[in-house]
Formats: C-alpha cells, structure tokens, sequence
C-alpha cells in the first residue's frame, strides 16, 4: 500500500516535566517504527493557550508529529497509547497526504501557466515602450 | 407625478449628515452606513450612492493551494469574535478556497487552536 502521511498532534497537560513529554514521544516512535512506518519529524510547539478548556485546564504543551504510514492500524496504535498516557489531554490525527499532493498538482499545473505563456510580463512590458514611443513623439 | 416624488422622499443625492435634520431620520432616508461595505453587487446610481470595494478572495492573490489549519493566526481573520465562521459574502474569499478554510477552522477547532464558541 501506498505510504500516508499523517499529521499527529496532542496537548500534554502544561505541567508535566518535559522529560515525561519526552518519554511520551519516545514511545510513540518506537511504536511507529515496530508497526514499520517512521515519524519524519518531531516539533514541540511548547505551551500554548488553548482556544476552550480541556479538562478544566486552560494552557496545555503541545506536539506535533509528522508521521508516514502504509498501514492504518498503526494509527490506531498510536491513538491507544496517546489515550494511556496520563499526561496528554488531548490528540489528534488527520490524514493529509491527499491535500498535499493537489497542493502539488496544483502548484505544477500554476507553474506550467506560466511558463506556456509569460502573460504576466506581456502587459506591462508593452505599455512601457509604448509610453516612450509617445514621449519621443512629443 | 409619483415619479417624481419618490426620489425626494428618498433623499436623493449624496447622503450627507445634513439629510437626518428632521428627527430620527424619515422612514426610507439613508441610512447611516456602517464601516464596512455590505453584500452586494456595485452601488446603484442616485439613492445609495456609496462606494462599494470589490473584495478579492485573499487566498486567490497569494496563490494558496492549502490552507494549514495549524496557522490559527491567519484562520482568526475569518471567524467572528464568537468564533462563527464568516461566510463568503463577508470575507470575499472564493468558493474553492472557502471550502478548504472551513474544514481547515474545523480542524484547527478540534485541536483547540481555535474556539467552537467564545467563551463568557
């Protein structure tokens, strides 16, 4: 199966140490990397407000994960061990590859635009000699 | 005749301050125009003639081809204070782009990056 890509976010309550945070991370790659998929990258956004309480908390200390998977279930997986975790109040994965290859398809076929026709460059290139034609003119 | 009176009860002409000097205003008399330009097509000639500035779908001129849900600051703009999404008529965004910025508010909404309702 073709591999997806998956954004993975979760909220850790703001006042665990940051090692339990690590901890938490850690065992999230090694689940993803036993069910034969990767997390790509690992970025801790730090505490942030959060828009609404999350059990009764107002800040949490949130992480992002970009994760690539061929199989669905370890999403499952991961989403089973996020909702153990004592320390994580809240989580979410989305898919996102299909978005980023239109984004893709879209930025090739934009780019293709314009290099059939460089029609941006036309119009104010043909006034300006024109204005010149005029000011010799004159 | 009628005609003709119309246009005067209307108050044709500028809407100038001036217009309102007999009581709260008459019924059908201009009306004191907000700050921002509401729906709709050009102004009409004669009775409302205030300009109204053609909204372009901001994501259309800075040739966005996704809209990140986790950039809330750039999603706030396009909800209201009680965290509502602003439909297109508001904002100008285009259909496209106003597709993929609700389901980018909703996603942003799920990781409390931004409220389903304010609160208080």
């Amino acid at each position: 199966m073709e591999e997806r890509q998956y954004d993975l976010i979760f909220i850790c309550r703001p006042d665990t140490p940051e090692a339990d945070i690590d901890k938490v991370i850690a065992t999230l790659e090694h689940t993803a990397t036993e069910k034969g998929s990767r997390i790509e990258k690992t970025e801790k956004w730090g505490r942030k407000r959060m828009a609404y309480r999350v059990s009764r908390l107002r800040e949490g200390f949130y992480v992002y994960m970009d994760v690539r998977s061929a199989n669905g279930e370890v999403v499952k997986e991961l989403e089973r061990r996020l909702k153990v975790a004592d320390a994580v109040i809240k989580y979410l994965t989305i898919r996102v590859d299909e978005e980023l290859k239109r984004q893709e398809k879209l930025k090739r076929h934009r780019e293709r635009r314009a290099a059939r026709r460089p029609r941006k460059t036309v119009p104010t290139a043909a006034p300006a000699p024109a204005s010149e034609q005029s000011a010799a003119a004159i | 005749m009628a005609e003709e009176h119309a246009p005067q009860q209307h108050h044709s002409g500028p809407p100038s301050s001036s217009g309102h000097s007999g009581g709260p205003g008459g019924p059908g008399g201009p009306r004191p125009q907000g700050g921002r330009p509401g729906p709709g097509g050009p102004a009409k000639r004669g009775k409302r003639n205030f300009v109204r500035k053609k909204k372009v779908c901001r994501f259309c001129v800075d040739k966005v081809d996704y809209i990140d849900y986790k950039k809330a600051e750039v999603l706030t703009s396009f909800i209201q204070e009680r965290g509502k999404i602003l439909p297109r008529r508001m904002t100008g965004t285009c259909a496209r782009h106003q597709r993929w910025l609700t389901v980018a508010i909703k996603r942003a909404q799920n990781i409390a990056l931004l409220p389903f309702a304010a609160e208080l």
